[in-house]
């Protein structure tokens, strides 16, 4: 059954990171993709390869979760590292035939960067595991609201993706039924070429769409009716608060970051 | 007691594209008294959830007036106020549930009207109790049933703390355990907090249970008054559509073939009451 689907990929636990504001998660997030590019060797990489380890660690999210999320992203680490095994020509040769050579150099770099993209995965979807999509949201709203300077209305926008995560399920599950209805009157889904099969697609996408607009047409009657008129006046039931926590978090990368720049100094780069 | 909601010469219709604009509504006039318990009755078409649309100024009437508690809904101006007084829950629950967890959906309605965040957590807190879904505070609103998600829009809605809540038919697409469950949360809003309530509806059962039932056919009031006097008209009741509640129903027909019993009947309890002393 579809109905047990959860939105975003949120995962339920009680922990330090979860407990962090989204605006600050959403902030290291990003300071973490920034540092991580700034690794220029094996030892400024080690730091933000401990930093991702505490991070996970702390989040008590387990570790299945992270090979899941990585999973899909595998082929793309495989052929990276492939393509810099090949390319990349420094150091010792290992082996080399006919116009392809191995070196020592073109090894560490596949790893060098596999282990960066590992780190970036697993960081990103750390704030995806510990927070909830309508708080990932609100951080946006609030983190982009200087925006509003420039006439660009944040609000709406937060508005719409919150909207849209809303009836992500709701229109699974209406998928699902028109679906069923559709093969109940004999549509066939399963067979077929592919071309054949996307047109029989038709009958359940118009549907979904006609009732797409009338459910859009009734939400609207809704908010209406209470009471909603933009952001202008709104007040938010629960608030960001910046805690401790989120401080020690910021010190932490911090450090880290000013770790890299040292370590990028007193050792070689390799890249 | 003074009218809440009033409807002095109302006419509207539905503006069709290439058409003839289709009259829903003429010279309509109905008065709602603050705490009353109101069942609109109809069939599809006669105009019931028109007349809920214009009660919080969604629709504009084209000529006469409706006002709240003395505004008129045609003043721009009043809307908001209006609105934060009559509250709407309609009949599909997926189409008005904003959130993804069940208490920030609570919260929408006073967040939109600028409340103080304290005091939205306590609302939205006491309102989840009230209607019994506290407990689920914090599930996703697509996981619950359909009584559940009707009984969190009615949550939404007492959190603006309403003086009037109009339900434009809460139960139709629900299945009995949770017809029953919005019937009785809303019986006891406006038993226990004077809310004035006005019901829309199809099922007679549920009209039962109001202090007064209005029946509207072809946009004009067919009957008005208390569910007893109401459900004597049976053959006006059949002729726009409706059913009259089944021991209402026999009770006439019995009548009809000599039976003496006495009064009007509208529950199953009080027509069995009388044929067992008939019969003893």
């Amino acid at each position: 059954m579809l109905s047990d689907i959860t939105i975003g990929q949120y995962y339920k636990a009680q922990s330090v990171v979860h407990r962090m504001d989204a605006r600050m998660k959403l902030i290291l997030t990003v300071l973490f993709i920034v540092i991580i590019f700034l690794c220029k060797n094996f030892f400024s990489l080690a730091v933000m390869f401990v930093l991702t380890a505490v991070s996970i660690l702390v989040s008590r999210v387990p570790f299945r979760m992270f090979f899941k999320s990585l999973k899909p992203i595998i082929p793309i680490i495989l052929i990276t590292a492939a393509l810099n095994i090949f390319y990349v020509k420094k150091g010792t040769e290992l082996l080399s035939f006919w116009k392809i050579s191995v070196t020592t150099g073109g090894l560490s770099t596949a790893f060098f960067m596999a282990v960066r993209i590992i780190c970036l995965i697993m960081v990103s979807s750390l704030l995806t595991y510990t927070t909830v999509p309508t708080q990932l949201t609100d951080a946006i709203e609030r983190l982009l609201s200087p925006l509003n300077v420039l006439h660009i209305s944040v609000h709406t926008l937060a508005m719409m993706m919150t909207l849209a995560l809303r009836f992500i399920p709701t229109l699974i599950e209406e998928i699902e039924r028109i679906t069923n209805a559709q093969k109940a009157r004999g549509a066939d889904f399963e067979s077929g070429r592919f071309l054949e099969r996307v047109k029989a697609m038709i009958p359940v996408l118009i549907p979904l769409f006609v009732s797409a607009f009338r459910r859009a047409y009734e939400l609207s009657f809704a908010m209406t009716c209470r009471c909603y008129h933009g952001g202008e006046g709104r007040t938010r039931m629960k608030q960001m608060k910046l805690s401790a926590v989120d401080f020690a978090a910021l010190g932490v990368f911090l450090l880290s970051l000013a770790g890299v720049i040292v370590l990028n100094r007193f050792f070689q780069a390799m890249i | 007691m003074r009218a809440f909601i009033e409807f002095k010469d109302v006419s509207f219709s539905y503006d069709v594209e290439d058409a003839q604009p289709v009259p829903v509504l003429q010279h309509f006039d109905l008065a709602i008294a603050q705490g009353d318990f109101v069942a609109i009755l109809g069939h599809n078409g006669s105009g019931k959830s028109t007349v809920a649309k214009l009660c919080n100024g969604i629709e504009i009437p084209q000529s006469g007036d409706v006002t709240v508690n003395g505004m008129n809904t045609k003043e721009e101006e009043n809307l908001l106020e209006i609105r934060r007084h009559v509250g709407m829950v309609f009949q599909n629950p997926d189409n008005q549930i904003v959130a993804t967890i069940v208490e920030d959906d609570v919260a929408f309605g006073p967040e939109n009207l600028g409340v103080e965040p304290a005091e939205i957590r306590r609302r939205v807190d006491q309102a989840l109790r009230d209607v019994g879904m506290y407990d689920l505070r914090f599930s996703e609103p697509h996981k619950l049933s359909g009584g559940q998600k009707q009984r969190v829009a009615i949550a939404g809605v007492i959190a603006m703390q309403p003086a009037c809540i109009v339900l434009d038919e809460p139960t139709a697409m629900l299945d009995p355990r949770g017809r029953k469950d919005v019937m009785k949360t809303v019986q006891m809003l406006n038993r226990d907090f004077g809310i004035t309530v006005l019901y829309i509806t199809h099922f007679m059962e549920e009209a039962a249970k109001a202090n007064r039932v209005v029946v509207m056919d072809k946009g004009r009031i067919l009957l008005d008054g208390t569910p007893r006097e109401v459900f004597q008209h049976d053959d006006a009741l059949r002729a726009a559509g409706l059913e009259v509640p089944q021991a209402t129903e026999l009770s006439l027909l019995l009548k009809r073939d000599g039976v003496p019993l006495s009064g009007s009947i509208l529950t199953i309890e009080e027509l069995s009451r009388q044929l067992e002393e008939l019969l003893s």
